[in-house]
């Protein structure tokens, strides 16, 4: 429902607000299944099609769960938990000033997403990383994107994001942002929108791929049924990416940069290295020399780095170019990528295009770069800096999303219609106080699915990150991605950071016919063996 | 490629395990002999904390208790204090914390299974806790932690590569054993040869140091004579052979060492902790002298450590950039 605008406010700024759907009791009378209680209500949900029956991707799995029952799935839940804790996977909360690991928090209901709707969210990633790139190589040369009016000059020289010194660089393929960790979200009506583009260390990733193997062990049989697209490739995809950014010939030297074990997605940067079989190295432990390279402190003494896969923050990397305290990251460092001889991933800088202000223009971008229509849609955003919109955001905050422009990972996130009076107020002022700091969109009712709380099935709202990595020769998106869940009801906040709890996202092709999983043949036994088939 | 800091984290994390296993084994056992022995032939709880070198630190908080000279209460306070007790940095806990922190850091050199078999271990001491107050649940935790070691030390024969992580880790692993077996005899024989050799139980606390190491039944098959001064002596420092020999320890240090490139200093203190325990005059130190000896052979253990620390986790790389950069 589009709200009147009084006093003839500018139609123009687009924005339709429509009403969070709040009472689910008035929703459709669910079908057999395996949960009579569970009504999504008016929102869109994953599982659960409008008539009340299963979405065709989530039928098999439907009818597992009834089969299944109550009491088994909270068994398989209490088995994914114990399994999470056993195998260390965690994350770190700060409480005040000290971090504290937490298990991850991993609901065992699967989040099914069609292959062939999967296949357009996947071009249309690869397409808006495309076009985000070649605009960030712009905005370092010739910024033919401003003096074209695409993108208001004040975006870019005025952004907190833009670097300087990366003005003139020219990364290996011009590519800057090689890894992207997408927002996406799904509206009342099914439209799936890009929420955020996150360019520089965007994460969770590790948590998709350990989410996929402990539901591997939860519903093994599930596997056997459904023919659910692999996520494993994923790393062997990110070395190879690595790799083809080195500037040396021959096998390159990777690491990967973490700040170190407190950070809160430590637990990621030592998974990658792991899986990556690269060093997992802190800023104390690389040093650069007069020749601009980059070298690691090791047993047999120093040795020369090619490619960091870097998870510190652009100002933390080079105290002598941006934040002289700080001490995490590499004296020298950006001087070696200026020079070109190491390479980083991603590189600095690339967060200009992932500001929140820029967000609204990508869909011009996409145009003006590739000569393409944007495939995947955006929410309509309006920047506060902007006097119609800021007057506009303060007359409808109560039905608006509030977000600061330059923050990430939820913190400062206002959603009017459940915001207190007070924190309207509270956040009206702050926008009227800074108002370039602030953006504000229509509330997105996120879609839900089934999840897990104290023993009832009930919907939770739902949002997907999936990671697209772009080489120099290939670009390569997980398939299906993070599903972050708001555990709390009604909440729409779903990062891990503010409570929210994660879900296996499965691509589910079922176009043709299920793939033959059944047992394997009996093999003969082998000699001395008492016929175990070895699979 | 390997960092100095995760050569240095998974050596420590070889030392940390080794320890938690050495220290349970030695708890485990004292406890089945103290059994065995009539009330007032036994020796006490206090040998237990001289072997991991606690003394002061457990007199700081458990001297009520003690000067009562309340029995039950000095055995259920030195357990604690062990396994657990806070202030005690050399707890079985402390250790197995100590070893999963190290093993997290050096995650990326180390197979996955053995950081998952560590974290494992580490979160059922923690769960069960409760259980070691009395004895039976206290020998179940004992043998958990003895097993989850094994465990991790069973995954890294198996699955982990002969690289120089590898070295490194057996490396802390050895020098701890040979340090333990060191605290453990020296202890043990301070209190066994003031009895001059006529004590009725002699033969069941050398079996007891002997089974503390896991020793006892390897001894058995390899030498001849009964579980006394002199043989026990003999095996427990220049067996070749069994693991937890200091000289087999040794042996096992110098072929890792070797392994690794600018080992010269760690190698050559490696020697003479060789030479000194191979010179050990046996028979004669079970009656006199073993202390002094063994204090020399820690001496040497701690200077293979330290020529290890400044060669590998805290050299200065740049001046040794340049020096290469000359030659």
């Amino acid at each position: 429902m589009a709200i009147s605008l009084t006093s003839g406010r500018p139609i123009t700024l687009g924005v339709e607000l429509p009403d969070l759907p709040v009472a689910p009791e008035n929703g459709p009378d669910p079908v057999l299944g395996p949960w009579p209680s569970y009504n999504p209500g008016q929102f869109y949900d994953e599982m659960m099609g409008p008539d009340g029956a299963p979405r065709p991707a989530a039928e098999i799995l439907w009818h597992h769960f009834a089969e299944l029952g109550p009491e088994a799935l909270a068994e398989r839940q209490r088995a994914a938990d114990r399994e999470m804790r056993a195998i260390g996977v965690t994350f770190t909360v700060y409480e005040g000033t000290t971090g504290v690991d937490r298990p991850w928090p991993f609901d065992i209901i699967p989040r099914v997403v069609p292959a062939d709707e999967w296949h357009v969210i996947e071009s249309g990633l690869v397409q808006r990383l495309n076009a985000l790139n070649l605009f960030i190589d712009d905005v370092y040369h010739d910024q033919r994107s401003v003096s074209s009016g695409v993108v208001p000059s004040e975006l870019v020289a005025g952004s907190p994001n833009f670097r300087r010194e990366c003005v003139g660089v020219d990364p290996p393929g011009g590519i800057w942002a090689h890894i992207c960790g997408s927002d996406l979200i799904r509206g009342g009506d099914g439209t799936v929108y890009v929420l955020e583009d996150n360019l520089r260390v965007p994460s969770g990733v590790s948590y998709l791929l350990e989410n996929r193997m402990v539901a591997k062990h939860v519903f093994p049989e599930m596997f056997r049924h459904y023919s659910i697209e692999p996520v494993d490739p994923y790393v062997g995809r990110l070395a190879d990416l690595l790799a083809s950014v080195s500037p040396a010939p021959g096998d390159p030297t990777i690491v990967v940069l973490t700040p170190g074990v407190y950070n809160s997605a430590y637990f990621e940067h030592a998974f990658l290295a792991q899986q990556l079989g690269v060093e997992l190295v802190e800023g104390s432990d690389l040093v650069v020399l007069d020749d601009d390279c980059v070298y690691a402190r090791t047993i047999d003494g120093l040795e020369r780095v090619d490619v960091i896969y870097r998870r510190i923050d652009d100002l933390y990397l080079d105290p002598e170019v941006f934040r002289p305290d700080s001490l995490l990251g590499v004296p020298g460092l950006i001087r070696a990528w200026r020079s070109g001889r190491v390479a980083l991933v991603n590189a600095p800088g690339a967060g200009i295009a992932d500001d929140k202000k820029v967000y609204s223009h990508v869909p011009d971008i996409i145009r003006f770069f590739l000569g393409e229509e944007p495939i995947l849609a955006t929410v309509p955003t309006l920047r506060c800096s902007d006097p119609e919109s800021l007057e506009f955001v303060r007359a409808n905050i109560g039905r608006m999303v509030v977000k600061p422009a330059n923050e990430s990972g939820g913190y400062g996130v206002l959603v009017g219609p459940q915001a207190t009076a007070d924190q309207l107020a509270h956040a009206s002022q702050q926008i009227e106080d800074d108002p370039k700091r602030w953006v504000a969109q229509p509330v997105i009712p996120l879609s839900t699915a089934p999840t897990l709380c104290a023993g009832e099935v009930a919907p939770r709202h739902v949002d997907l990150r999936p990671f697209t990595l772009l080489g120099p020769e290939r670009a390569y998106v997980t398939h299906g991605g993070l599903t972050r869940v708001a555990r709390r009801e009604g909440s729409l906040v779903v990062n891990s950071s503010q409570g929210g709890g994660s879900k296996d996202t499965w691509v589910v092709d079922t176009s043709g016919p299920a793939p033959s999983r059944g047992p394997a043949p009996v093999a003969p036994p082998s000699r001395g063996h008492a016929g175990e088939p070895i699979v | 490629m390997l960092l100095a800091r995760m050569a240095e984290a998974v050596y420590w994390a070889g030392r940390h395990l080794e320890r938690a296993e050495g220290t349970a084994r030695i708890v485990q056992v004292h406890t089945d002999t103290h059994v065995d022995l009539p009330v007032g032939e036994d020796v006490g709880w206090e040998p237990l904390l001289a072997i991991v070198g606690v003394h002061s630190e457990f007199a700081e908080r458990y001297s009520a208790a003690a000067e009562a000279g309340d029995a039950a209460a000095a055995e259920e306070d030195v357990v604690e204090f062990l396994l657990h007790g806070e202030g005690n940095a050399s707890s079985i806990m402390s250790a197995v914390s100590a070893g999963r922190e190290n093993l997290r850091t050096a995650r990326p050199v180390v197979p996955r299974e053995a950081w998952e078999a560590c974290n494992n271990l580490w979160l059922a001491c923690s769960d069960h806790m409760d259980e070691v107050k009395s004895r039976q649940g206290r020998v179940q935790w004992l043998r958990r932690v003895i097993a989850g070691c094994q465990r991790i030390n069973g995954i890294l024969l198996g699955t982990m590569s002969r690289d120089e992580a590898m070295s490194f880790l057996s490396i802390g692993q050895n020098l701890e054993r040979a340090d333990l077996t060191t605290r453990v005899l020296d202890v043990r024989s301070e209190s066994l040869h003031s009895q001059h050799g006529d004590d009725p139980y002699d033969v069941v606390h050398w079996m007891a140091v002997l089974r503390s190491l896991a020793a006892y039944q390897p001894f058995r098959r390899a030498m001849p004579a009964r579980p006394q001064g002199g043989a026990t002596l003999r095996f427990l420092l220049q067996d070749d052979r069994f693991p937890r020999a200091v000289s087999a320890c040794l042996t096992e240090t110098r072929s890792h060492l070797k392994e690794l490139a600018r080992s010269e200093a760690a190698l050559e203190a490696c020697a003479t902790a060789s030479m000194v325990v191979a010179s050990a005059a046996v028979p004669r130190l079970a009656l006199d002298g073993l202390e002094e000896f063994l204090d020399e052979v820690q001496v040497a253990l701690d200077a293979i450590h330290l020529r290890i620390d400044e060669t590998y986790f805290r050299p200065s790389f740049v001046d040794w950039h340049a020096q290469s950069e000359a030659s």
